[in-house]
């Protein structure tokens, strides 16, 4: 079988900085695959490049057997790749809704998904008529989740949600993540490995921009050495 | 630029290189009515060489001008718009001073001096808040409102609005039609010196700080240094350059117009950087004499429609020759020297 | 809150200085110098309007803005002038539009049939030089054969340059989208079968149907020549700001010289329509709809009545481009792109293609002022430059990439114009002096430049402008 999404030794460059050298990743279609790694090893900058942001200078993407790398940014989305990035990207002067109706890719994505968007976020529908720039920091992180909902998505990336979240709200949110588990497909990116272990089938870790292994998620909890060697600073945070 | 890191060997031969063959093209401009005489056989003070020394007159002028912009744009990263106003206001201190006050060379060196210094420092603290192309906007605006001032009947008595001044009574010793051989060495005099202090300046530890600031002005920030301050000092150092090369145009032209201090004359500076190359002090100084050039040939060439195949030209240039022709040489040459891409700066 | 409170200071500024100098003016001359300066405002807001959406979504900062009201201006003096030679350029112009159009559909239609690399450069260059060479010879070729030869040029452009998309669109915009392509076949067929009776048929019109023709035609000339600026010269310069500016800049120097060219370098007057050019005077707005007077009566004082209507065009723009910016998809994706472009395009938006939409817009609103300004400032090279430098104090006083913005600006630059022209005009006395000093409009015109040092001091983003 292959993989819904096949990143082959990519390397990235920002600016005149080497990035990446060199990762390399699977998604299988229908799992959630978390992207571990202290901070600074490369994750946000492999989702980036993934969405065609920072292209890769070296190295082949693959979506669903389909060559992306190269591709602008926005064709990417359309073939049904879905991006949460790690800053809270919601529009602030456009309302909850007109922040999820600028998600659609066709007319009438949200009035199809509206039903299971409120249901998975009650508060959304509560503030849909509120800026953007008014929700708090969790609601403004469901949000940016909510909008790769509405479309078809097949694939989500999504870079570290919990990050800076109350412990409530975090509850909240790995459960909104699970429900989609059965909807798509998943990449994340998880600081917090009891989080990452609770959700992920499989794990790809990251360090210095290389790919150093990947393997499904018990195996890792099974292998303390190497959770401390490449996530041990990561998870009291930076030393 | 050259980061001064990377800097090495290979690297300070260059500069050695380029001494000596700086050397030789001064020593060439220095003969050059000699040469020329010899050439056309006419004497070095009349004909085609008197011709030919005028346009390089101009040429030095506006070298001097340009390269004073340049510290701004290649060197400190800050896109004027305004700089117009530091030129014409060199121009018409000097013919208004010559006209009506009758001061002496030296004093209205002085004054001018003076003048376009204060004139840096308090236009620079209001513009310098703004970033960006606020800034340019900003100068601009300012620029433009001199311009106005320039044309506006009420002081007709003093700058003869829109007629401007003319001719300015310039002492008899450096009258540039009598004593064309003397003005050549003056203007080329000036052009040299002013380039030798430009390249202490940037050369100097401030000049280093202003490139970090166009490299990265945060981190310049981070690292202790009062980059407004600098940025001030940028400002007013070439400003002050730029109505220095305004009087000696005043003198040159033996008039002042208000058309010195419209946008043209900002975009003139921007074309001469642009040509040359951003970021190097050659390069300015050696777009003005393309521009020069350039200019002659054209208009004989294509007659009144010249400055429309001029703006086609500049188009194309800024299209495909971004680093001007001192900067394209320099990438030409690192690149075929070194196997790996060298970190120039594509400012 | 904060932004609010900038909008109430910079207002109350403006009604008090309003106050103080009108307390010394009769009632009449108070309300028309207030009525110049909303004329001037709306003009200024036409041109600051379209530079500061460009500017606060993509980022550039297009000094051809100018330009593209001149450019406004001349095409409608041409269109009142002399529409037969304006025709027959058209057909030149939609027949290209034609060609590429039918490229972009086919490319739509049959994604995968997208020519390799290097045919597409051929296609290119092969394209350009035959739009050009039809260009050169355009009225010398028979017409079927220029006509034909334009179009394909057009199609080959557009088959090298036009990327397709990653995701076939549905059947069913495709077949629309195929009835619109042959729609504007056809209307360039017809344009050039029947030009010259269309073109004295327009001749005939009266100034009314002129003047709002020439207003439809310029738009759509600046919009058009927004557009393939964006496309051709612009887009490929967004790595580089800077060299994007300087490029505009090259083509304020091109265009006025191309200006300068094709209409020489005097004014040109163009008419006012009919409705606003009877010569007499009519004593209320009632009155002249049915007179249709050039000037009413305001408060005992002769208003022109043209100007009025460019208030009114301002205002009905400003409504207008902000129903659009909140109601439409596209205003949310112009909304949503001046604060993070990346973001838009990760949910699957072009957002190049919108910024040539917008930069359309914007060129388009630009030459609707130059047309609006034609028939009381006249038509001339430098109009381009002087406007556009008000709307440039304009847009730094409103704040970039706010269209409300904007539009306090340019009122409050249009009513610092007009009592500044008043006071200098009338005589500053200051309480020290013994008589008032006169000045000309030259320093009235300076001063706006004041005002903008002093809003940039206190914000330097603008009143509307978010701080970063
Ligand atoms: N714009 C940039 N310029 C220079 N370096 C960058 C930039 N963005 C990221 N980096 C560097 O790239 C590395 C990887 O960053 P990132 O992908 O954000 O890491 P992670 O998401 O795993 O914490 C870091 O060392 C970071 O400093
Ligand atoms: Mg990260």
């Amino acid at each position: 079988m292959s993989a819904l999404l096949d990143v082959q030794d990519v390397h990235t460059f920002i600016g005149q900085f080497h990035i990446l050298e060199g990762v390399s990743l699977r998604v299988e279609e229908g799992q959630i695959t978390a992207l571990l790694g202290r901070n600074g090893a490369g994750k946000t900058t492999t989702l980036r490049t993934i969405m065609g942001m920072t292209p890769p200078a070296r190295g082949a993407i693959f979506f669903d057997g389909r060559p992306i790398h190269g591709l602008p940014t926005y064709e990417v989305a359309q073939l049904g790749i879905g991006y949460v990035p790690d800053y809270r990207a919601i529009f602030r002067h456009l309302t909850v809704e007109e922040n999820l109706h600028l998600a659609e890719r066709r007319k009438g994505d949200l009035k199809r998904k509206a039903d299971f968007i409120y249901h998975l976020f009650p508060d959304l529908a509560r503030l849909r008529h509120l800026k953007g720039g008014q929700l708090s920091g969790g609601q403004q992180q469901m949000l940016a989740i909510a909008r790769v909902l509405v479309p078809d998505n097949r694939l989500l990336l999504i870079d570290e949600p919990t990050e800076g979240l109350a412990p409530v709200l975090v509850e909240q949110l790995v459960e909104a993540i699970r429900q989609l588990r059965e909807q798509t497909t998943v990449l994340l990116v998880e600081q917090n490995f009891a989080v990452a272990r609770h959700l992920a089938d499989t794990f790809v870790i990251v360090d210095d921009g290389r790919t150093v292994c990947q393997g499904t998620m018990e195996e890792l909890a099974n292998d303390p050495a190497t959770v401390h060697r490449y996530l041990g600073v990561a998870v009291g945070g930076e030393a | 630029m050259v980061e001064p890191g990377t800097l090495d060997v290979r690297a300070k031969q260059a500069t050695r290189r380029w001494n000596l063959q700086g050397l030789m093209v001064v020593l060439f401009l220095a003969l050059f009515p000699f040469l020329a005489s010899l050439v056309t056989g006419e004497p070095p003070d009349a004909g085609r060489p008197k011709f030919w020394q005028g346009l390089l007159i101009q040429a030095y002028i506006f070298a001097v001008y340009a390269l004073s912009y340049d510290i701004l744009m290649g060197y400190t990263g800050i896109l004027s718009f305004g700089h117009a106003m530091f030129f014409g206001t060199g121009v018409y201190a000097t013919a208004m001073l010559l006209k009506h006050a009758e001061w002496g060379l030296g004093q209205i060196f002085l004054a001018v001096l003076l003048i376009t210094f204060v004139q840096g420092v308090l236009f620079g603290l209001v513009s310098l808040r703004v970033k960006g192309v606020y800034f340019a906007m900003v100068t601009l605006a300012f620029a433009e409102a001199f311009y106005i001032l320039s044309e506006a009947t009420d002081f007709r008595r003093w700058t003869g609005a829109e007629d401007g001044l003319h001719g300015i009574p310039v002492p008899d010793f450096i009258n540039p039609t009598d004593q064309r051989l003397r003005f050549y060495y003056l203007a080329l005099g000036f052009a040299l010196i002013v380039y030798l202090i430009a390249r202490r300046v940037v050369n100097s530890p401030t000049g280093r700080v202003i490139v970090a600031i166009r490299e990265n002005e945060t981190r310049a920030a981070t690292l202790g240094y009062n980059t407004f301050a600098y940025k001030l000092i940028a400002f007013v150092f070439s400003g002050v350059l730029a109505g220095l090369a305004g009087m000696v145009h005043a003198l040159w032209n033996l008039n002042a117009s208000p058309a010195v201090l419209s946008v043209n004359t900002t975009i003139n500076a921007l074309l001469m950087t642009i040509i040359g190359g951003a970021g190097t002090l050659v390069g300015p100084m050696l777009g003005a004499g393309v521009l020069q050039l350039l200019g002659y040939v054209l208009s004989r060439t294509f007659g009144p429609r010249w400055p429309l195949v001029f703006g086609v030209v500049f188009i194309l240039i800024v299209l495909f020759l971004p680093y001007g022709i001192v900067g394209t040489w320099n990438r030409w040459r690192a690149h075929s020297s070194t196997k790996d891409k060298p970190s120039l700066s594509s400012k | 809150m904060r932004r609010y409170r900038a909008v109430l200071i910079a207002l109350a500024i403006a009604v008090v200085g309003i106050g103080l100098v009108g307390r010394s003016m009769k009632p009449g001359t108070l309300v028309a110098t207030l009525l110049s300066g909303l004329t001037l405002g709306a003009l200024y807001f036409l041109i600051a309007a379209g530079l500061s959406l460009i500017f606060g979504l993509m980022d550039v900062l297009n000094f051809a803005h100018g330009t593209l009201f001149m450019l406004g201006a001349y095409v409608a003096w041409t269109w009142v002038q002399n529409p037969h030679g304006l025709l027959l350029w058209a057909g030149l112009v939609l027949a290209v539009a034609g060609g590429s159009a039918t490229a972009a559909w086919w490319l739509n239609w049959s994604p995968d049939r997208r020519p390799g690399r290097w045919t597409r450069r051929w296609l290119v260059a092969v394209g350009v030089a035959l739009i050009g060479v039809t260009a050169w010879q355009w009225l010398r070729w028979p017409q079927a054969l220029t006509l034909l030869l334009a179009a394909g040029g057009g199609l080959a452009v557009g088959l090298g340059a036009f990327r397709p998309p990653v995701v076939r669109p549905p059947h069913r915009r495709l077949v629309w989208r195929g009835v619109a392509v042959v729609g504007l076949l056809l209307v360039t067929v017809l344009l050039d079968a029947q030009g010259p009776t269309l073109a004295s048929a327009v001749a005939g019109w009266g100034s009314n149907a002129k003047f709002v023709s020439a207003i439809v035609v310029g738009t759509l000339a600046g919009a058009v020549a927004g557009a393939l600026m964006e496309w051709s010269l612009i887009r490929p310069l967004y790595e580089r700001p800077i060299y994007q500016v300087l490029l505009t800049l090259g083509i304020v120097f091109a265009g006025n010289e191309v200006a300068r060219a094709i209409w020489g370098v005097g004014a040109k007057r163009m008419e006012k329509p009919g409705w606003f050019g009877q010569p007499c005077r009519s004593e209320s707005l009632a009155a002249w709809v049915y007179e249709q007077c050039a000037s009413v009566t305001v408060l005992g004082r002769s208003f022109p009545t043209y100007r009025l209507f460019v208030i009114v065009l301002g205002v009905l723009l400003f409504v207008a481009l902000i129903v659009l910016l909140r109601r439409s998809r596209l205003g949310m994706i112009i909304r949503a792109g001046v604060q993070d472009r990346e973001m838009v395009e990760a949910l699957g938006i072009n957002v190049r293609q919108v910024f040539t939409l917008v930069f359309a817009l914007g060129a388009g609103l630009a030459a609707l002022g130059g047309v609006a300004a034609a028939p009381f400032v006249g038509v001339y090279p430098e109009m381009g430059l002087e406007y556009m430098l008000q709307a440039f104090i304009v847009v730094v006083i409103g704040g970039m990439g706010s269209v409300p913005g904007a539009a306090l600006g340019a009122l409050l630059v249009g009513l610092a114009r007009a009592f500044g022209d008043y006071i200098v005009l009338s005589g500053v006395s200051l309480p020290w002096m013994e008589k008032a000093v006169r000045m000309s409009p030259s320093i009235a015109r300076a001063s706006t430049v004041l005002i903008m040092a002093i809003v940039l001091m206190v914000r330097p983003a603008g009143l509307f402008g978010e701080e970063e």
